[in-house]
């Protein structure tokens, strides 16, 4: 029988939820944020490259002549003077981003930004729910771990005064990480959410609106202050509840006019979805993590190089993290953007102009807390024997180390003295990604 | 453990719900289901709840005979569904030979034209369209209830998801040839048809695992990194992937026996899982005639002896010489299915979808001992379920929250509605998490509480019900004789029937208070209707 939730809190939680409430928090906790009584806490954003998303065609390493003969269909040439938008942006004379990461480059230069390379799982699946699992439930090759290790986060730290929109998805599903006991909240599309308000009598807030107004208050009365029913019937209620308060709750910090954003982002799903978050944190909402799943990355075919698919997502995401920085202003020094995808590709480029299924990936750091502009994770280069199996990026960097140390930067949240992750030796050597 | 019976609790403002435990409960209850609630429990549990007049009919004839008479189920007509489904769903009754050959034209052209390209994402998308559209039809609308709710459970323990690699093209065979042939039959022949049908080799990747290269092998690689020109058999090499372990462990760990645990006799290692793999290395998939698969007549199952691998292995304590080919897995899966671990696991799920979510032991006992005396009957597994003190206690009466599945299927049942087409209700089935044939985890679908109840995919039950009972789902309508006695001018009439209609116990069923109040002094037939549906006592089964 698989390990249920609660069976897996049991195991590595108990301990926590005694210590890590409120006053566990780390030297950045700042309480008291203007008109209420909730403490703001910074906010993590993390964004999931779905499919394997290619590091070689992201974090280039130009310097290298095995890296044009290993791509020749989909190598980006050389920085040069003829046509730059073409070429690789280039950072030192070894490394450079993808041409179409003009706007992470420049955060990079300001120091807001930082690549991880060679990053990934210990696990060796190449097979994508695999590798997906075992990086959301950030337990590789342990099945019986069925949350995600931002809802395990959450559900650890939660208080009786936790906001409403701590935890959010902008899609109508959790993404796996933020699946769980937590009550995070996925947020439907706007056709269904008008439903919401049909219901608020049967699921016992007759008064939604006034409930989540009132937990702005000292006096918040609000049912996840009291236990939470054990019955049946009592928590399909309880989670209905939850529903509409929070929905509304949302609403009202979306639609306030001050909240809206002074910058353009890309008119693509990401760049409205990242628009809302940013309204979020602006509007001191106590949004703590955010979670948002990015399709469509397992290019095995008609990749690019300087044009093309690959070119135009990341662009895409390029563009938008610029812009969210743009927006948050000066919030942005207590936001942190984690970009992470299940698997790297191979290192040669397969017979379709494109690359297959690999080992090693990369993630992205930005925002103000990270120590950005510069490279993190060990490089030896794109030799056979320095390639995984031969042929895909090895990893150098366990992807829990950067997600323990995102946690503890942030939060103060210490993954080793809690036995966050199953079966994993912490890291002796943080590698300073975040900034104490 | 936890007390039974009622518990009293205060929730939000001032709104007070009685409400039984969902854990199930630790004797048996003193106050057994009335007729009517028995009659409803069997309903919910064992044919996706009551259509219009059924809880009637079925406390008339007693529980115990309408079990007995779904038990039977070949004895039910069932012609008209089968002929609805031959002739809206023709790739269900295609070999998968037949279906390649329908559904995935060869392109005349090089490189393929738009058009060629467009008319086999088309045909593709028909495909998708034709399975989900025979799961939801059948469910919804086949006499045979609990042949029904057993191929829903049996989709979710065999889990393939149509949205990997080509496994689009075989999943209607697979329903047709593992799930529905074999799911009143014996668990070890549904086993071993799962473990060779190309959906299932493809979607745990072990029509890709092969013997890992040999060293000679590895330096040939090597030599030729890096060269302009490779040859063939070099390319060939690179493109190998060695070792999938992805199916053989699922195979004990999801199949059979369940998650390893190293106490626990019987319990599994990582040792075993590659040894397992290694065993069905050559398992795979072929088209007729690829003589790189051994030839072979129509598309289906190859033993591919070429990469198979030939050394001694050893698999939870059986030895396998190495030479034995193809036969030393079909021995090893013989062996997991008569395994004493598996009859207590598939046990155990067994009680937990058809009892409560936290079934007792005493049940499991009796369940798993039935399966080992019978060498894994189903139907006998089923039978030692369905009339065991547990199922028809009154404490597991509403006491499962029901998965998006079971909603949409219940409120389609419940307002008798009439279907001409299933896009609008496969969309609302992907958009509260649950689409058909598309869990790409190989857990499948939970069925539990724990899994579905978050706050979120509420809102898209709710919007279901509301869009169901004013006609605004995707090709369903609710026929005028559901509303026949809805009189929108007569409040109390309008909610009494509605009370009927939907909720079986009637203005009886314990919530109706809530109900009742919530609908207001002059409601709309159709939102009132959707209201009932999306309550929390519609969620129950």
């Amino acid at each position: 029988m698989a390990t249920t939730r609660r069976e897996f809190i049991k195991q590595t939680g108990t301990i926590a939820l005694g210590a890590a409430g409120v006053g566990a928090l780390g030297p950045k906790t700042v309480f008291g944020a203007a008109g209420g009584a909730t403490p703001s806490k910074p906010t993590v954003v993390v964004l999931y490259l779905r499919g394997g998303s290619d590091p070689l065609s992201a974090l280039i390493p130009y310097g290298d002549r095995t890296y044009y003969n290993l791509r020749p269909t989909i190598a980006v040439p050389a920085p040069s003077g003829e046509n730059p938008r073409a070429g690789v942006i280039a950072l030192n004379d070894y490394f450079g981003f993808h041409p179409s990461m003009a706007g992470l480059a420049r955060l990079y230069k300001k120091g807001l930004m930082a690549p991880i390379v060679n990053a990934g799982s210990t696990h060796p699946t190449r097979s994508h729910f695999d590798a997906q699992d075992f990086m959301e439930r950030a337990a590789p090759g342990v099945k019986s771990v069925t949350e995600g290790w931002l809802n395990r986060y959450l559900y650890m730290t939660k208080t009786g005064d936790d906001s409403d929109l701590r935890a959010v998805s902008f899609q109508p599903v959790l993404p796996r990480s933020l699946r769980g006991q937590y009550p995070a909240l996925a947020v439907p599309d706007k056709d269904a959410q008008s439903a919401a308000s049909v219901f608020a009598g049967l699921y016992g807030c007759d008064d939604a609106k006034q409930t989540a107004k009132s937990q702005e208050g000292p006096d918040a009365d609000k049912p996840a202050d009291k236990e939470s029913p054990t019955t049946g019937r009592g928590r399909i209620i309880e989670a209905g509840a939850q529903g509409i308060a929070r929905l509304n709750r949302l609403n009202e910090v979306l639609n306030d006019g001050k909240n809206k954003s002074a910058v353009d982002y890309p008119k693509t799903t990401l760049g409205g979805q990242f628009r809302d978050i940013a309204k979020l944190i602006k509007a001191d909402a106590g949004l703590e993590v955010a979670a948002i799943d990015y399709n469509g990355w397992d290019h095995h075919a008609m990749q690019g190089g300087s044009y093309g698919v690959f070119q135009q997502m990341m662009g895409n995401v390029s563009n938008t993290i610029e812009a969210f920085v743009d927006d948050l202003g000066s919030k942005i020094d207590r936001t942190v953007v984690l970009t992470m995808s299940e698997f790297g590709r191979t290192a040669r480029e397969n017979g379709n102009s494109g690359s297959d299924h690999g080992h090693g990936g990369y993630m992205l750091a930005v925002g103000g807390p990270v120590n950005g502009g510069r490279f993190y994770g060990k490089w030896t280069g794109l030799s056979s024997r320095s390639l995984y199996e031969g042929r895909d990026m090895p990893v150098y960097t366990d992807f829990r180390d950067v997600f323990a140390e995102v946690l503890a930067g942030l939060y103060g949240f210490q993954a080793d003295d809690h036995q966050f992750f199953p079966e994993y030796d912490a890291n002796d050597k943080p590698m300073g990604l975040i900034k104490t | 453990m936890i007390t039974r019976g009622m518990n009293t609790t205060g929730l939000g403002l001032g709104l007070m719900v009685l409400a039984l435990l969902w854990l199930c409960p630790g004797g048996l209850s003193a106050e057994p289901m009335t007729d009517r609630q028995a009659a409803r429990h069997v309903l919910d549990r064992l044919g996706f709840g009551p259509g219009p007049g059924e809880v009637d009919r079925v406390a008339e004839m007693g529980w115990e005979a309408w079990v007995r008479q779904q038990m039977a189920s070949r004895e039910i007509d069932n012609d008209k569904t089968n002929k609805y489904v031959l002739e809206h769903f023709p790739s269900l009754a295609m070999t998968m030979e037949q279906v390649w050959a329908e559904y995935y034209p060869r392109y005349e052209n090089e490189p393929p034209t738009q058009e060629e390209i467009k008319n086999r994402n088309k045909l593709r998308y028909d495909l998708n369209k034709e399975l989900t559209g025979s799961v939801i039809y059948r469910a919804v609308y086949s006499e045979r209830r609990f042949e029904e709710v057993m191929a829903e459970f049996w989709r979710n323990h065999f889990n393939i998801d149509q949205g990997k690699d080509q496994v689009q093209y075989l999943a209607a065979h697979y329903e047709q040839a593992v799930i529905r042939k074999y799911m009143f039959g014996d668990f070890a022949d549904m086993l071993m048809a799962s473990a060779r049908h190309p959906a299932m080799l493809i979607y745990l990747d072990n029509d890709v695992s092969q013997k890992p290269l040999s060293d000679r092998e590895q330096r040939m690689l090597v030599r030729f990194e890096n060269k302009k020109y490779q040859p063939r058999s070099v390319m060939a090499l690179g493109r190998q992937r060695g070792l999938n372990e992805n199916y053989a462990r699922e195979l004990m760990e999801l199949h059979t026996l369940g998650v390893a645990n190293e106490n626990r006799k019987g319990g599994y290692t990582q040792r075993d899982v590659t040894e397992l793999a290694r065993l069905l290395t050559g398992w795979t998939a072929g088209r007729s005639g690829d003589s790189m698969m051994g030839g072979g007549d129509g598309y289906g199952f190859r033993f591919r002896e070429s990469v198979h691998d030939d050394e001694p292995k050893r698999v939870l304590g059986m030895s396998f010489r190495g030479n034995e080919g193809e036969a030393g897995g079909v021995r090893f899966i013989k062996a997991l299915a008569e395994h004493k671990q598996t009859a207590r696991f598939i046990s155990t799920k067994l009680c937990r979808y058809l009892v409560c979510d936290d079934p007792p032991t005493e049940l499991i006992d009796e369940v798993a001992q039935v399966f080992e005396d019978t060498d894994g009957d189903l139907a006998a597994v089923y039978e030692a379920i369905l009339f065991s003190d547990a199922f028809m206690d009154s404490a597991n009466y509403r006491a499962k929250f029901r998965t998006p599945f079971e909603f949409v299927v219940a409120s389609l049942r419940a307002t008798n509605a009439h279907m001409t087409s299933f896009n609008g209700t496969r969309e609302a089935l992907r958009r509260m998490g649950q689409p058909v044939y598309g869990c790409v985890d190989p857990t499948g679908y939970s069925d539990t509480a724990e899994a579905w109840l978050d706050p979120g995919v509420l809102v898209y039950r709710w919007d279901f019900a509301l869009r169901l009972a004013q006609g605004k789902v995707g090709g369903v309508k609710v026929p005028g004789t559901f509303w026949k006695d809805m009189p929108k001018d007569d409040p109390a009439k309008l909610k009494q029937a509605l009370a009927e209609a939907l909720l079986a116990e009637g203005t009886q069923t314990e919530g109706w208070d809530t109900i009742e109040s919530a609908l207001g002094k002059k409601p709309e037939p159709k939102q009132a209707a959707g209201m009932v549906l999306g309550s929390p006592m519609f969620q129950e089964q």
